[in-house]
C-alpha cells in the first residue's frame, strides 16, 4: 500500500518548517503541538484501520498525486487509499476520508459539498464530474480520481482555473442595460416566458467541467469555451437588457474564436453537473448571429 | 481575421455557407452515387454514355454546381479542422492561401473536364 | 489550457475509451470528410483523361474497374459517403436545434444505416468482375 510512502513524505514536508518555528521562538508550544499532531494522526490511522476491519465493503480510491515542490512527487503518480464504504458516500466524502485518515497532504478543492460552489469538478473514472455529487455506489470500483484534463495541475487534484475565469470574464458576465425603468423605485420585471428561456443557463456554477471536456477548447486556447458562451447566452437572451446590449453580446460571441469553433460534439452537455443544455445554447447563438447578419442583405 | 467592417462577418458567413452547401450536397451526392453505380454500373461507363449525360444542360449545370459546392465544403472543412487544432498566425495564412489556390485549380480543371465531356461547345 | 508537461494517462490513452456518441460522430465525420475531399481531387484527376480523347477515357475507367482492389475501394468509398451524408443530415438538424436530445440515437442510427446500405450494395459493386 502506497499510503506508507506518503505518510513519511507528509512528515518530512512539515518538519523543517516546524524546526525553524521552534528555533525562532524557543520554548514555545510548537514542539508540543507537533507532538499532539503526530499523536492525533496516528490515532486517525488506528481508527481507520479499525473501521476498515469492521466495514463490510472497502473501496479503493486511486488518486493522482503531483507536487512540483516536493521531491518524489514531481513525477505524477497514483496513490491508492482504502476507504470503508458507507451508504450514500460521495467521491468527495471518500477523498476527505483519505485525507483525514491517511495523508494530510492530499490536496483538493471543496467548499459547500452540495453542488453549488463548483469547487470540486474532478476527472472521476474518465469523466468530468463533481466530487460531491457523484455517488461511490454508482461508479465502477476501484475509483480513479484525477485533476481536470486540459488544465495546468498545481498540486494533486488542484488545477489552475485562471484561464477559465479569464474566458468567463471575456463575455462580461453581468447584467447591463440602457433600458432603465422610469420611476425611481420601479423594478426591472422579466416575463415568465423569458425567465423560462434563460432558466437553465443561469444554473452555471463555474466548475469548469464542460471546458475541460471540450476537445476544441483543448486545441484552441482562444476559444471561449462552452461555459463562457452559455454565460453570454444567459444575458443575450435576457430581454431586459435591450436591443443595443444584445447586439453587443452577439458581437462578442461571434468572433473567430467564439461560437463558430463549436463542433457540436456534445461533450460539454454530457458532463455538465447542472444539466445545462450547453450545445443547444451555443447552436441558438450561432443561428441568432447568422439571422442578424442576414437582415442587412 | 481582424476586420469587422462588414456587417456580414466572415466567420459566420463560412459557417452558414458550409451548412447551405451541405444541404445541397446531401441530395446531389446521393443522386450521383445512385446514377453512376446503381442505374448505370460504374464498370460499364463509356465516353459516349458520359457525353450523352453531360450534354443535357440541366445535368451539366448540376454537375458544375456539384463541383463548386463540394470543393468549397471540403476545403473549408479541412481549413476548419486545422484551425480547431490550434493552427494560427503565419502558418494559418499560408495554409489558407494554399487551400484557396488548390480549390481554384480543382474547379478550373473540373470545368475543363466537364466541357470536354459535352457536345455543347 | 494546454499542458506544459506530460500528464500521463489523463491526457492520452485513457481518453478515447470514454468518448460519448457525439464525440465519436465528430471523429467519424472528420475522418470521412478527409477521405471524401481527398477522393474529390483524385476523381477529377482520373476524369481528366476525357480531355485527351474519348477512347483514353473509356479505356482508363474500364481498366480501373477491372481491378478487384478498385471495386473494394469503391465499396469503402460508398460507406464513407453514406455515413457522411446521414451524419450530415443529423448535424443539420443539430444546427437547426431540432431533436438535440436524440442526437446520440441519431448517431447510432446513422451507423446501422450505413452498415446496411454498404452490405446491401456489395453485389452491385462487385458485379461483372
Amino acid at each position: 500500500m502506497s499510503t506508507d510512502v506518503t505518510e513519511r513524505e507528509s512528515e518530512t514536508e512539515t518538519e523543517p518548517e516546524a524546526a525553524a518555528d521552534a528555533a525562532s521562538r524557543p520554548g514555545s508550544s510548537t514542539q508540543q503541538r507537533q507532538e499532539s499532531d503526530k499523536r492525533e494522526r496516528s490515532a486517525m490511522r488506528e481508527r481507520a484501520e479499525r473501521e476498515l476491519a469492521e466495514s463490510d465493503r472497502t473501496v479503493e480510491l486511486e488518486v493522482y498525486r503531483y507536487d512540483p515542490d516536493v521531491e518524489g512527487k514531481a513525477d505524477p503518480r497514483f496513490d491508492t487509499f482504502p476507504v470503508p464504504f458507507t451508504k450514500g458516500m460521495t467521491v468527495l466524502d471518500a477523498l476527505i476520508y483519505a485525507r483525514d485518515h491517511f495523508d494530510s497532504s492530499l490536496t483538493f478543492r471543496h467548499s459547500c459539498r452540495q453542488a453549488i460552489c463548483g469547487s470540486d469538478a474532478l476527472f472521476i473514472n474518465g469523466h468530468q464530474r463533481l466530487g460531491c455529487k457523484t455517488q461511490m455506489a454508482d461508479l465502477e470500483w476501484p475509483v480513479r480520481v484525477e485533476p481536470l484534463p486540459h488544465a495546468e495541475v498545481r498540486k494533486d487534484l488542484v488545477v489552475d482555473m485562471e484561464h477559465f475565469y479569464d474566458q468567463m470574464e471575456a463575455v462580461e458576465p453581468y447584467f447591463r442595460t440602457d433600458d432603465l425603468p422610469s420611476g425611481d423605485l420601479a423594478e426591472q420585471r422579466q416575463s415568465r416566458q423569458n425567465r423560462e428561456k434563460i432558466k437553465m443557463s443561469t444554473r452555471c456554477i463555474w466548475c469548469g467541467a464542460c471546458t475541460s471536456s471540450c476537445n476544441i477548447a483543448a486545441g484552441d486556447e482562444e476559444y471561449l469555451g462552452p461555459a463562457a458562451i452559455n454565460k453570454a447566452y444567459r444575458f443575450a437572451m435576457d430581454e431586459r437588457e435591450g436591443e443595443a446590449m444584445r447586439d453587443h453580446r452577439l458581437n462578442v460571441v461571434e468572433k473567430e474564436h467564439g461560437v463558430w469553433r463549436c463542433q457540436t460534439q456534445f461533450s460539454c452537455t454530457e458532463v455538465c453537473p447542472k444539466d445545462i443544455p450547453l450545445t443547444e445554447h451555443i447552436q441558438e447563438l450561432k443561428r441568432e448571429a447568422v439571422k442578424r447578419n442576414l437582415k442587412f442583405w | 481575421m481582424a476586420e469587422y467592417y462588414s456587417s456580414f462577418e466572415p466567420q459566420g458567413t463560412r459557417w452558414f455557407l458550409q451548412r447551405v452547401t451541405a444541404a445541397f450536397l446531401v441530395v446531389v451526392l446521393a443522386f450521383h452515387f445512385l446514377l453512376l453505380h446503381f442505374v448505370n454500373h460504374a464498370a460499364e461507363i463509356t465516353f459516349a454514355g458520359t457525353t450523352a449525360r453531360m450534354s443535357q444542360v440541366g445535368y451539366f449545370a448540376t454537375m458544375v454546381l456539384f463541383l463548386v459546392t463540394a470543393t468549397f465544403h471540403g476545403v473549408n472543412g479541412v481549413y476548419n479542422a486545422l484551425v480547431n487544432q490550434g493552427l494560427e498566425g503565419t502558418p494559418e495564412t499560408a495554409v489558407k492561401w494554399l487551400l484557396v489556390v488548390a480549390s481554384v485549380l480543382l474547379v478550373v480543371q473540373g470545368v475543363r473536364v466537364a466541357v470536354a465531356m459535352t457536345t455543347l461547345v | 489550457m494546454r499542458q506544459s508537461y506530460d500528464r500521463g494517462p489523463v491526457e492520452d490513452f485513457g481518453r478515447w475509451r470514454e468518448f460519448t456518441a457525439g464525440m465519436w460522430a465528430w471523429v467519424f465525420h472528420k475522418f470521412t470528410g478527409w477521405v471524401l475531399v481527398g477522393y474529390l481531387f483524385t476523381h477529377v484527376a482520373v476524369l481528366s483523361t476525357a480531355t485527351v480523347d474519348g477512347a483514353t477515357y473509356t479505356a482508363t475507367l474500364q481498366g480501373l474497374e477491372e481491378l478487384l482492389v478498385v471495386r473494394f475501394l469503391e465499396v469503402g468509398l460508398l460507406a464513407v459517403a453514406v455515413f457522411h451524408i446521414i451524419n450530415g443530415v443529423r448535424l443539420l438538424f443539430v444546427d437547426l436545434g431540432v431533436g438535440l436530445e436524440a442526437q446520440d440515437q441519431a448517431f447510432y442510427a446513422a451507423l446501422v444505416l450505413t452498415g446496411a446500405i454498404t452490405v446491401g450494395s456489395i453485389p452491385t459493386f462487385l458485379g461483372g468482375i
